[in-house]
């Protein structure tokens, strides 16, 4: 049975359990490398964005503001308790989600730092998937769309069961990942890819030209650059806020490799 | 005292796993029995393969033992499903002592730890001292060491860049409805038209070991008109795509050849000012590589016109390979040199090459 249980023929080795080796060594380094590496790619990201937003408006006949990360400092500043006092509401978004304002030398040397970084690790992670057959628990499957509304279903129903104190059912699979997992945890090397391959584009868009131009010239790539920024934000914040509802047990099988709970999973529900 | 409370842990767990366990079991009998088979066989491959590890395969080894002893079997029985290259394969199950378990779970509980304390403080080291003191940390927060430490990215950047620059690789070009509105971008103060009357071109470090002097009609006559519709990339991130003619750099290069072990130009530019209007002396470098692209001209004209004040009259370096700090407005000293010149946006803390 793939869960602990005592060894009674062995004990003078003391009691012996049973665990799944759920994520290889690989992964875990990969995954935690990229905590730091993303968060500093983000940040200086939006610092070099700045300089020269994408998204521009006419600009505002009183304040010249023409962008609207500005925008939304301002409403920020103006709406939200105890920031009305900000010194300068422009900058509040750029002063808490990147660098700074007039950032751009020290954040272009911070994106490249992470960015070679980000490019190694994933590069290692992808050579440990082709090597290692991990590549098989993402592979998306021919029941992934209706299983996957059947997690988002399931996701959307949590907060109601908790309330009502009613019993939710978390639908059965037995896969290493349910279908709406599978979905991201694909989509994220994919990502990963589309992003390094964007940024190269718009890094050097002389010299490596045809790689913009796939993705619709130099203009197009930026805005496809600042999407998959948001891709990993939109990603991260239910992942985070999932792995923790989903328990302990979840969170250590990252950390140290191991889980309690078997592959062919029908229990996972409490 | 540690140990043991991590002892009571892992045992409540034991606990809950045989709990959880035996619901699965009445849920889905079938199903586990196969589970069972199926670890039974990796195990047995595995302590075959892997003596090293904590893999003590007691019921699969009495298995065997007892298919051994008992009637021999009438067919194979087949304890592995076969599957498919695509298919899934499950995780591996392994039986290991509850104390290497523990040691293992510590050891690596332990190694994140590090590497979150290693990540803040790395962070720390690595972010502008502005950007912590809104994080509140203060102090001296700037240390050569944190300059020294990027340099290596921007270099090893910087290398990348100079190993995909072709001197055959041309740059993209446009047709005039594809041009765009381009913006002044003078760092500070756009100057006023007095410079120009007295304007000349000094070429310095060549090979003759004489300064040569040029004024706009010497270059306007005496070398072949090139023009092209080209983009210019800025390092803020916009960009713009222009009409630009004028002489091939490479044609001043051979008219005018630097000595043989030159392998930079300082461009000077006649004038640049801050925002306060004063003067604040602007000068790039241009590695010889990128002068010699097919595609760097010192431009006189903009979209038909020779240049204005504010794109940089009477004659500026249009290095389409470079960004467009690199692209010095109003030149009026290149200087030739085996050494690295110095660079007015790299001692600012961009990157020296800047190569697109």
């Amino acid at each position: 049975m793939p869960v602990i249980q005592q060894s009674r023929e062995n004990s003078a080795a003391g009691s012996t359990v049973r665990v799944v080796r759920r994520h290889h060594a690989l992964v875990r380094w990969a995954h935690w490398l990229n905590v730091p590496i993303l968060l500093g790619l983000v940040l200086s990201g939006i610092s070099i964005y700045w300089a020269s937003p994408i998204y521009q408006h006419k600009p505002d006949p009183q304040t010249g503001i023409y962008e609207y990360f500005a925008d939304a400092g301002i409403w920020m500043c103006a709406h939200v308790p105890g920031l009305h006092a900000y010194s300068s509401p422009p900058d509040w978004v750029y002063n808490h989600f990147s660098l700074g304002t007039f950032m751009l030398a020290p954040a272009l040397r911070l994106h490249w730092f992470f960015a070679y970084l980000f490019i190694a690790n994933g590069l290692l992670y992808l050579v440990g998937l082709a090597l290692g057959g991990g590549w098989r628990v993402l592979l998306p499957r021919r029941t992934d769309v209706r299983d996957s509304l059947a997690m988002v279903r399931y996701y959307v129903g949590v907060p109601f069961a908790v309330i009502t104190r009613r019993k939710r059912v978390h639908p059965r699979f037995t896969t290493k990942y349910n279908a709406l997992q599978r979905l991201a945890y694909f989509s994220v090397p994919l990502a990963g890819v589309l992003a390094i391959a964007t940024g190269w584009a718009i890094h050097k868009p002389m010299q490596l030209h045809w790689l913009a131009a796939i993705f619709g010239g130099y203009d197009a790539t930026r805005v496809w650059h600042f999407w998959l920024m948001w891709f990993f934000i939109v990603f991260a914040i239910p992942h985070i806020i999932l792995v923790f509802a989903d328990g302990w047990d979840t969170v250590r099988s990252m950390i140290t490799g191991w889980s309690l709970r078997p592959a062919k999973a029908d229990e996972l529900q409490q | 005292m540690n140990g043991e409370e991590k002892g009571d842990n892992l045992d409540q767990q034991k606990a809950a796993g045989e709990m959880r366990e035996d619901r699965a079991v009445e849920k889905q009998p079938e199903q586990s029995a196969e589970v069972a088979k199926q670890s039974e066989g990796e195990k047995q491959r595995r302590s075959v393969s892997e003596s090293s590890q904590p893999v003590i395969a007691q019921r699969a080894k009495q298995a065997c033992e007892d298919d051994a002893k008992g009637s021999p079997p009438e067919k194979p029985r087949i304890i592995e499903k076969p599957v498919g290259f695509f298919a899934e394969r499950h995780p591996e199950i392994i039986a290991i002592s509850a104390r290497k378990l523990r040691a293992w779970t510590r050891r690596d509980l332990l190694f994140f730890g590090a590497g979150v304390a290693a990540s803040v403080v790395g962070g720390g080291f690595l972010l502008p001292p502005d950007t912590l003191a809104r994080l509140g940390i203060r102090g001296n927060t700037d240390s050569p060491r944190k300059e020294n430490f990027l340099n290596h990215a921007i270099n090893l950047d910087d290398n990348v860049a100079e190993a995909l620059y072709s001197k055959h690789r041309l740059v993209p070009t446009y047709s005039k409805s594809d041009i765009t509105p381009l913006k002044n971008n003078y760092n500070g103060a756009t100057p006023d038209d007095s410079y120009l009357p007295g304007w000349t071109l000094t070429l310095q470090g060549l090979a003759s070991a004489r300064g040569v002097s040029l004024g706009i009609q010497d270059l306007l006559t005496r070398f072949p008109q090139h023009e092209q519709i080209t983009r210019l990339v800025c390092v803020e991130g916009w960009s713009a795509i222009a009409w630009w003619s004028g002489v091939k750099f490479d044609d001043l290069l051979r008219a005018y050849p630097p000595p043989a072990n030159a392998k930079w130009a300082r461009v000077d530019s006649s004038v640049n000012l801050d925002a306060d209007g004063d003067p604040d002396p602007y000068y790039a470098s241009i590695d010889l590589a990128t002068a010699q692209h097919p595609q760097t001209l010192l431009a006189t004209h903009y979209n038909g016109q020779p240049l204005e004040v504010e794109h940089g009259a009477p004659l500026r370096l249009l290095a389409p390979v470079k960004l467009g700090l690199k692209n010095v407005k109003a030149i009026t000293r290149i200087t030739y040199s085996a050494e690295e010149p110095r660079d007015y946006w790299a001692e600012r803390g961009y990157s020296r090459y800047d190569g697109l």
